[in-house]
């Protein structure tokens, strides 16, 4: 019972000591006192709480957030259900791994906002066109992890399930799956920003509905507080899903052992 | 004299290498009965690791064969387990001691009789306790008990031990040495255990096998003459234990 | 017989799959299998690439870009190495503002695009702004891990052999952070190609993520997919010269085989 929450606890002991947040506070204190409010370059932070306070009155903020929440959650959900599954194919054959593998390195090592422009040429300018964007690049990653895990899956867990005349999707079930879990929520834990930078290029490049949007169109009409205003929820909403996806990942992982613990 | 539970005649592997095809072991013949524990000793680079391999099915012999309880054998057999030595990475990390003694007879046995032999199995090696723990959280003497209770779920007749003691400190490999003796006495299972350390095979032996060469072959076989109850100290003082050391000394060349 | 192992350590199968793309791709869009207005074959693309190379248009995008890439990657490298030798050196100073750089680092770099746009408008600068801010945190905190690591154990070692706190500095820690650091610089490299790209986007109409947008905008798919392809052979070429840059300089700390 107690490694329910151990790897949690461990999880929490890590985070930084909150004294640490005293430069960004001073750094705000200072701002607010020596810039008046018509600075249009550096607006103090009073004008950016403002600015948001008027997106959120017409009920903009709330859209635009739904919109860009949704296109970052369903998209990471086609991207590790794709990724996994083709990972998993790719990892299990040998000779599949050797002939894709520069294949996939030139994938991976294009950058995904060249893409963008592709892909808005062929798939137009909607929300549709986001999403495949966004779950085609997140993809990578995890497909990569996955398969990358599934090769390094050690040679005496594969002679066990030999051993104990495992049919292939027992083997699958029992054994493959289950030891690349860790590598898997690794891989996740890199295409969640990918995620997020995406849906933002998508939404400031073309305007569609999106928080990405809303900063552009800010910009555009020299509403500064406003840019910043959105800046900083951009920032929260990063921060607090990556650590609410830690938490997920420490949760799942419970069972596994803990990284510093060599099996 | 009953037939023999397992038995290799003229066995041997031969792999085909870029550079031509290589003989690892050759010419290996063997015969282990029932309730019997037959020590393999050799120098490292006699092909120990791919004798343990035929043996347990996950190679097949490229000349003789290898039978179980009288059957040709042609992959992994029910009858025959393997204990490996790298027990962090034999066992599945993932799931409770107790998952992991089910892992083998849990898609073959109806729930109940399974949950018994896992009791029993963890009962025999002395870990009821940590059935609810992950094998993360034990020893490394106490994961490897946990490998072989793994086997002993199995009810094989033959548990085929890879150097399983190799990664443990003398105290923990003390321990599990008599706690071997005790599992053949109680549950009647042979075991066939390969090691590099002289000492250890003839405690636990009533045969020792010596593997040397290139091609590995099986050039003496001796017959430990040895009271029981096996003693960790009382044993290995007795003039006959040395005798015995030094023969398998002398013939795997280091005397 | 050398020459034969190296012959069978090429890729073979990779190599041919790759060529199989290619030739798949040219031939259904020839036969007219699927026709997309805006899908051409890779025959017109080289065409496409060689005609703009030609203008010199290309190589202009090229040169900006790797400009962009190489002043950011330097501010980057100089902040970040210096606040993280400071961060990794001094326990005290990182307690007082660790917590603000974990807020800070997951700010995506191209949420600045606005705020560079609004400062500077479309130029060079507000490309920096793009590339230069997310690209720090790599190299600095690679840095800070890299000697708050090794610190205490080799700072031990240095005091029973009597070393001077700046010999300890310089032939102890520095050496023995430097696989970190330059794991982050590499890191870095990467990332400052993609927000390069991604500032010439969207912010400043100059290099190679612009030209991508100009000729999509234009309708000419196949120069684009020309600038496509040029980005992500640089990135290949960035990242395996700066591998074997380090392995030139600094063997020990490259590692081997499976990267």
């Amino acid at each position: 019972m107690g490694i329910r929450f151990a790897s949690i606890r461990q999880l929490m002991s890590e985070f930084p000591s909150p004294r640490g947040l005293l430069p960004a506070i001073v750094l705000l204190v200072l701002w607010q006192i020596f810039q008046s409010g018509n600075s249009p370059y550096f607006p103090p932070p009073s004008t950016w709480w403002t600015g948001l306070i008027q997106l959120a009155a017409g009920g903009r903020l709330l859209t635009a957030s739904v919109a860009t929440i949704q296109t970052i959650v369903v998209g990471l959900v086609l991207a590790i259900v794709s990724g996994v599954l083709i990972g998993v194919l790719i990892g299990m054959s040998q000779q599949a791994s050797r002939a894709l593998g520069p294949l996939l390195e030139f994938c991976r090592a294009m950058p995904p906002p060249a893409i963008v422009p592709l892909a808005i040429l062929f798939l137009g300018y909607d929300a549709r066109m986001k999403l495949t964007i966004v779950a085609l690049s997140a993809m990578w990653p995890i497909l990569l992890n996955t398969s990358s895990a599934i090769q390094h899956i050690h040679p005496i867990l594969l002679d066990v399930s030999t051993s104990l005349r495992l049919s292939v999707f027992e083997r699958v079930r029992l054994i493959v799956i289950p030891s690349v879990v860790p590598a898997i929520l690794l891989g996740i834990r890199i295409a969640l920003p990918l995620t997020i930078v995406l849906t933002l290029l998508v939404e400031i490049l073309t305007s569609i509905e999106g928080i990405g949007a809303l900063m552009i169109a800010a910009q555009r009409n020299f509403q500064s507080g406003q840019v910043y205003g959105l800046l900083v929820l951009v920032g929260m909403f990063g921060f607090l899903l990556n650590n609410a996806f830690s938490i997920v990942q420490a949760v799942i992982l419970r069972r596994w052992p803990p990284r510093n613990v060599q099996a | 004299m009953l037939d023999p539970v397992f038995e290799c005649r003229s066995a041997s592997v031969t792999l085909a290498l870029r550079d031509g095809p290589r003989p690892i072991i050759a010419d290996i013949s063997l015969e282990v009965h029932s309730a019997e524990f037959l020590s393999i000793v050799g120098p490292s680079g006699t092909g120990k690791t791919t004798l343990l391999r035929m043996l347990g099915g996950l190679l097949q012999p490229t000349g003789g064969e290898v039978l179980v309880k009288g059957q040709v054998m042609t992959g992994p057999p029910e009858d025959v387990v393997i204990v490996f030595q790298d027990y962090a990475n034999a066992l599945l990390q993932w799931r409770t001691v107790a998952s992991n003694v089910s892992f083998g007879i849990e898609r073959v046995l109806p729930r109940k009789e399974c949950a018994d032999r896992v009791r029993q199995a963890l009962d025999l090696v002395g870990l009821l306790g940590r059935a609810e723990d992950y094998p993360w959280q034990l020893s490394g003497g106490m994961q490897q008990r946990v490998q072989i209770a793994r086997a002993l779920a199995l009810r094989p007749a033959v548990m085929l031990m890879d150097e399983p003691f190799a990664a443990l400190d003398a105290m923990t490999k003390a321990g599990l040495q008599d706690e071997l003796l005790r599992l053949r006495d109680q549950t009647k299972t042979s075991f066939v255990f390969i090691t590099h350390d002289i000492e250890e095979a003839t405690y636990l032996g009533d045969r020792v096998a010596v593997l040397n060469g290139s091609p590995g072959r099986i050039e003496q076989v001796v017959a430990i003459d040895l009271p029981f109850p096996r003693d960790q100290i009382a044993t290995r003082q007795l003039p006959e234990f040395l005798e015995y050391r030094y023969r398998l000394h002398k013939a795997i060349g280091h005397g | 017989m050398a020459s034969g192992r190296a012959v069978s350590r090429i890729n073979w199968p990779g190599l041919a799959v790759l060529a199989l793309v290619l030739l798949a791709w040219e031939a259904v869009v020839r036969a007219g299998v699927i026709d997309f207005e805006f899908f051409p074959a890779p025959s017109a693309i080289l065409a496409g690439g060689i005609e703009l190379a030609k203008d010199g248009i290309l190589l202009q995008d090229l040169l900006h870009t790797l400009l962009s890439i190489a002043i950011g990657w330097s501010i980057a490298m100089l902040i970040g190495i210096s606040v993280g030798l400071l961060l990794g050196f001094s326990p005290l100073v990182r307690r007082y503002s660790l917590a603000s750089i974990e807020v800070l680092r997951p700010m995506p770099g191209i949420a600045f695009a606005p705020l560079g746009l609004l400062l500077f408008g479309f130029s060079l600068q507000t490309e920096l702004v793009v590339t230069v801010l997310p690209t720090v945190w790599p190299v600095m905190i690679n840095t800070m891990g890299g000697i708050a690591n090794v610190q205490p154990r080799l700072a031990d070692v240095g005091r029973t052999f009597r070393l001077s706190r700046h010999e300890i500095i310089r032939h102890l820690l520095l050496p023995a952070a430097l696989p970190s650091i330059i794991v982050g610089a590499r890191i870095s490299l990467g990332l400052a190609l993609v927000m390069a790209i991604v500032a010439e986007i969207v912010g400043n109409p100059e290099g190679l993520g612009y030209g991508i947008v100009r000729e999509q905008q234009a309708l000419h798919p196949e120069a684009m997919f020309a600038y496509i392809a040029v980005v992500g052979v640089l990135g290949v070429i960035l990242n395996a010269g700066v591998l074997g840059l380090t392995s030139l300089l600094w063997p020990a700390t490259v590692p081997r085989r499976g990267m």
